[in-house]
C-alpha cells in the first residue's frame, strides 16, 4: 500500500502542477458550456431555420372540389392558375415559380393524388409542411361544407397544464420535472462518458510513455506491477475528482451567485404575477417553475450515485486502459484493441438516449443500469429518477466487484506486457498473458 | 554472509530456454562480471536476480532467504535500456526513486544533497533561484533540459541512492563517453570497498578483467566459464610462451628463421611494433628449453607465458560451441 501511495502522490503532483491541467480546469465548464450551448443553438436554429429566399412561390395546378384554396403559409406562397400543367412546367423551367402543386380527383373521395414538381429537391421540412398546411386546408373545407365554422371550432380547443407530482412514501408530494432530470441526467452521463475516455486514456497514455520511456523496467524492479497500475489509475482518479471539486465549487459560487441577484427578483415575479394573472406573466411563470424544479432535484443523491458511478466506471475502464497501454508498444498499437474496450461505453450512451429517457423504469433500462460496463452510465441517467437506494446499491456492488475482477486480470496483462517490445500483440497473446504464471 | 545465491535456475520463454541451470554466488564487497553473446540470456538473468522476473525451477537466495519482492529494496538495478520521467525535476527523480526503494523523504533529501556535491551536479539546480538550500534543492533542472551524459549520470545515481546491498547493473558502462564511464567505475569500486556486492553485464572485455573479482561467461542460456577472474584465465593457459628478441625487430617481414620450428603457434607484431614468436610448449618441448633457443639466437627482449585474456576466452569458446 505503500508503495501505491507513492506512486499515487507522484501521478498525482505531476498531473495537477501541469500548466494545461490548471487551465483546462479554468477553462474547461465554460468550454462544456460552449459545446452543450452550441448543441442547443444548433438544434434550435435547426427548427427555426428557413431556406433563403424568403417563401418559395407555389402554383396550384389540376383541381379538386373538395379543396376550395389554399391559403398562405410560413415557408410557402400560393396561387392558383388555369394554365395546364405543361405551360406552367416552363414556368418553373424559367424560375419564375420554385414548387407546381399538382393536384387531380381521382374521384376517390379523398386528396390521394398531389405531385410537387420543383427543380431542386424539397427539403423533409418543406415536405411535411406542405403536405400539413393541405391536410389543415382539406380539413377545414371539410368542416364548412359540413356547415361548421373552424375558427369556432378552433376557439374551443383549451390549452392544459399539466403538473405531475410524485408522492413520497411519507406522502410528500413532489414535482416530477421530468424534463429536467432527463436533462440532468443526460449531461451526467455524457459528461461520465467524456471523462472515462478523457481520464483512462491519461493511464493508458501513461503506461505507454513508461514503456517507451523504457522507465518502467527500473520501477518494476522495486515496486509490483499491480501496485504500479494501482497508483496510476488511483492517481488519475484524484487528479478527475480534484478537477471535479474545482467545478462542483465554481459551479456552487456561480449558483449562490446567481440566486442572490435573481432571487429577489424571481420572488418580486412571484408576487407580481400573483396579482396580475394577466398578459406576458407566461414566461416568468415557466421561469419559476423550472427554477422551482431545479430546487426540488434531489441533488445530495443526484451527486452521490454520479461520484460512486463515474469513480466505479473509470476504474473498470481504466484498468483496461492500463492493460492496453502496456501491451502496446507504440501509439499505432492502442487502436484495434481501443475499439472493442470502448463500445459498451458508447452503446450505454445509445441506452441511455433511446430508453432510460423514455422509460426510466422500463425493463431495457433497468437491465443496462445493472450490467457493469453500461451502468455508469445508464444507472446515472436514471438516478434523478427516484431510483431506489437498494438498486443503487445492487450496481455499485456489480461494478464494483467486476472492477476487481477485471483489474487482476488487467494486472496480468500489465505485468507482463511492459517487459515486451517489437511486435505489436494480439488477443491471443494477451489471452496467453494472462494465463502466463511470470 | 552470500548477498546472492542462484541455484540451478532455469527460465523459459515459449519454447525457448533462456536460462539452463545457472548456479552462482556474489559476495559481498566483490564485483562479479557476467559475459555472453546478444541473445545468451544475461538480461533474463539479470532481472531474475531482481525480482522482475521468477525463475521457472531453481532457487534464489538473499541473504540467505529465498528471494522476495520485500528483499528489491536492497537491490539497485540498472537495465540496459534507461529512462526516466522527461518533464520531473532531477531532484522529484531522485526523490521518487529513493521512496520506492524504501528510503523516507528526509533521508532521501540527506543522500540526495552528499550525493549532488560529490558527483558535481549541484550546477544542475536552478541558477535562477536565490533561496535557502532546501528551496534550492526542489527547484532543480527538469530531464529534459539535461544533456544524455547528465541525464546518464542521473539514472546510475537513482540506482545507487539508497545504499543497495546488491548492485545489478546491465550493460552499465554502454552510452556512457570515457570521462562518464570512468567516473562511474570509480563510483562502483568505492561501492565494493564499502561491502557492496555487484553484478554486471558488460561487453567491454577491458572492464571485466581490470573490475571483476568473479566472472560467468554464458551462452545459449548455460554458463561455460565460472570462478575468480584470474583462474579462469588460467584455467585456459594452454602452454604458450611468447618470445621476443632484439635481433628480429629490424625484420619488416616475420623472421625466417622460426617459421619453419615446429612448436611456433603464431608470429605477431604487439602493439609496441615487436615482433613476438608464440611457441607451444610441452614436456618434450619446455620452457626453459625455448628460452635457451632464445637466447642463442640473440638478445631477449620479452618472454612470458601467454595467458589467454578473458576476450580471447570468450570469443574462442563461444565461436566452438556455437559451431559444435
Amino acid at each position: 500500500m505503500h508503495k501505491i501511495g507513492i506512486i499515487f502522490r507522484r501521478e498525482y503532483l505531476s498531473r495537477i502542477r501541469n500548466k494545461s491541467f490548471i487551465v483546462m480546469t479554468l477553462i474547461g465548464p465554460f468550454l462544456l458550456a460552449l459545446f452543450y450551448g452550441g448543441m442547443i443553438w444548433v438544434g434550435t436554429e435547426a427548427v427555426n431555420s428557413t431556406e433563403d429566399g424568403g417563401p418559395k412561390k407555389v402554383t396550384i395546378t389540376g383541381q379538386y372540389p373538395g379543396l376550395t384554396s389554399v391559403g398562405p403559409s410560413e415557408s410557402f406562397a400560393f396561387q392558383n392558375t388555369s394554365n395546364d400543367l405543361e405551360s406552367t412546367k416552363a414556368l418553373l423551367n424559367e424560375g419564375s415559380i420554385d414548387v407546381i402543386l399538382d393536384i387531380r380527383d381521382l374521384g376517390q373521395g379523398s386528396l390521394d393524388s398531389v405531385t410537387a414538381y420543383s427543380t431542386q429537391s424539397l427539403s423533409l421540412r418543406q415536405e411535411r409542411e406542405l403536405r400539413s398546411h393541405l391536410e389543415l386546408q382539406l380539413h377545414r373545407d371539410q368542416l364548412q361544407s359540413m356547415g361548421l365554422d373552424p375558427l369556432a371550432l378552433d376557439s374551443l380547443r383549451q390549452g392544459v397544464e399539466l403538473h405531475c407530482q410524485t408522492l413520497s412514501d411519507t406522502g410528500d408530494a413532489q414535482n416530477s420535472a421530468t424534463t429536467l432530470k432527463s436533462g440532468v441526467g443526460f449531461v451526467m452521463a455524457f459528461l461520465i462518458y467524456l471523462f472515462i475516455f478523457l481520464y483512462g486514456s491519461m493511464v493508458m497514455r501513461g503506461a505507454l510513455e513508461e514503456k517507451t520511456n523504457r522507465i518502467v523496467e527500473v520501477i518494476i524492479s522495486s515496486v509490483r506491477p499491480f501496485e504500479l497500475m494501482m497508483g496510476k489509475i488511483l492517481g488519475v482518479a484524484a487528479v478527475g475528482l480534484t478537477q471535479f471539486l474545482v467545478w462542483i465549487a465554481m459551479g456552487a459560487g456561480l449558483i449562490t451567485g446567481l440566486s442572490r441577484f435573481f432571487g429577489p427578483q424571481i420572488q418580486q415575479g412571484l408576487e407580481n404575477t400573483q396579482s396580475m394573472q394577466g398578459a406576458g406573466s407566461q414566461a416568468l411563470q415557466t421561469s419559476i417553475s423550472l427554477w422551482d424544479q431545479f430546487h426540488s432535484l434531489p441533488f445530495g443523491k443526484i451527486i452521490f450515485v454520479f461520484v460512486l458511478f463515474f469513480l466505479g466506471g473509470y476504474l473498470l475502464y481504466s484498468s483496461l486502459f492500463a492493460a492496453i497501454g502496456a501491451a502496446a508498444s507504440q501509439d499505432t498499437d492502442v487502436q484495434s484493441f481501443m475499439l472493442p474496450v470502448s463500445l459498451p461505453l458508447v452503446f450505454g450512451l445509445l441506452i441511455a438516449q433511446a430508453s432510460v429517457i423514455q422509460a426510466p423504469h422500463g425493463s431495457l433500462a433497468t437491465w443496462f443500469s445493472y450490467i457493469p460496463l453500461t451502468s455508469p452510465i445508464v444507472m446515472v441517467v436514471r438516478s434523478p429518477f427516484d431510483v431506489s437506494w437498494l438498486e443503487i446499491a445492487g450496481s455499485a456492488i456489480l461494478l464494483y466487484s467486476t472492477f476487481i475482477a477485471m483489474v487482476y486480470l488487467a494486472a496480468k496483462i500489465y505485468r507482463i506486457g511492459l517487459l515486451k517490445y517489437g511486435k505489436k500483440p494480439t488477443w491471443k497473446d494477451l489471452y496467453l498473458w494472462i494465463r502466463q504464471s511470470n | 554472509m552470500t548477498i546472492l545465491e542462484l541455484d540451478s535456475v532455469s527460465k523459459t520463454y515459449g519454447s525457448q530456454v533462456v536460462s539452463k541451470e545457472i548456479s552462482m554466488r556474489i559476495e559481498p564487497g566483490t564485483i562479479h562480471g557476467l559475459l555472453g553473446p546478444n541473445g545468451a540470456g544475461k538480461t533474463t538473468l539479470l532481472r531474475m536476480m531482481a525480482t522482475i522476473t521468477k525463475p521457472d525451477s531453481g532457487h534464489i537466495r538473499f541473504l540467505g532467504e529465498p528471494l522476495l519482492d520485500i528483499h528489491a529494496h536492497q537491490m539497485g538495478y540498472m537495465p540496459e535500456e534507461r529512462g526516466l520521467y522527461k518533464r520531473m525535476s532531477v531532484v522529484d527523480q531522485l526523490l521518487f526513486f529513493a521512496e520506492i526503494r524504501g528510503l523516507s523523504r528526509s533521508e532521501a533529501q540527506g543522500e540526495i544533497r552528499q550525493w549532488m556535491q560529490r558527483l558535481q551536479m549541484t550546477d544542475w539546480i536552478n541558477p535562477s533561484s536565490t533561496q535557502g538550500a532546501k528551496n534550492r534543492v526542489k527547484q532543480s533542472k527538469k530531464l529534459e533540459e539535461l544533456s544524455k551524459g547528465m541525464a546518464q549520470k542521473l539514472q546510475f545515481l537513482c540506482t545507487i541512492i539508497h545504499k543497495p546491498k546488491l548492485l545489478i547493473l546491465d550493460e552499465p558502462f554502454s552510452g556512457f563517453d570515457p570521462v562518464n564511464a570512468d567516473l562511474i567505475r570509480d563510483i562502483i569500486l568505492d561501492l565494493k570497498n564499502q561491502g557492496t556486492a555487484v553484478v554486471f553485464s558488460t561487453h567491454r572485455m577491458d572492464n571485466i578483467e581490470s573490475l571483476c573479482d568473479d566472472i560467468t561467461l554464458i551462452n545459449q542460456g548455460a554458463p561455460l566459464f565460472q570462478g575468480k577472474t584470474m583462474e579462469v584465465r588460467r584455467s585456459q593457459f594452454a602452454g604458450h610462451y611468447d618470445l621476443a628478441i632484439a635481433e628480429d625487430q629490424e625484420e619488416p617481414e616475420a623472421p625466417q628463421r622460426w617459421l619453419q620450428h615446429s612448436q611456433l603457434v603464431k608470429a605477431f607484431k604487439n602493439p609496441e611494433g615487436n615482433w613476438v614468436h608464440r611457441f607451444q610448449c610441452d614436456a618434450e618441448f619446455s620452457s626453459q628449453h625455448l628460452l635457451k633457443l632464445g637466447s642463442e639466437a640473440g638478445r631477449i627482449v620479452h618472454f612470458a607465458e601467454h595467458i589467454p585474456s578473458i576476450h580471447d576466452i570468450f570469443v574462442q569458446s563461444v565461436q566452438s560451441q556455437n559451431h559444435a
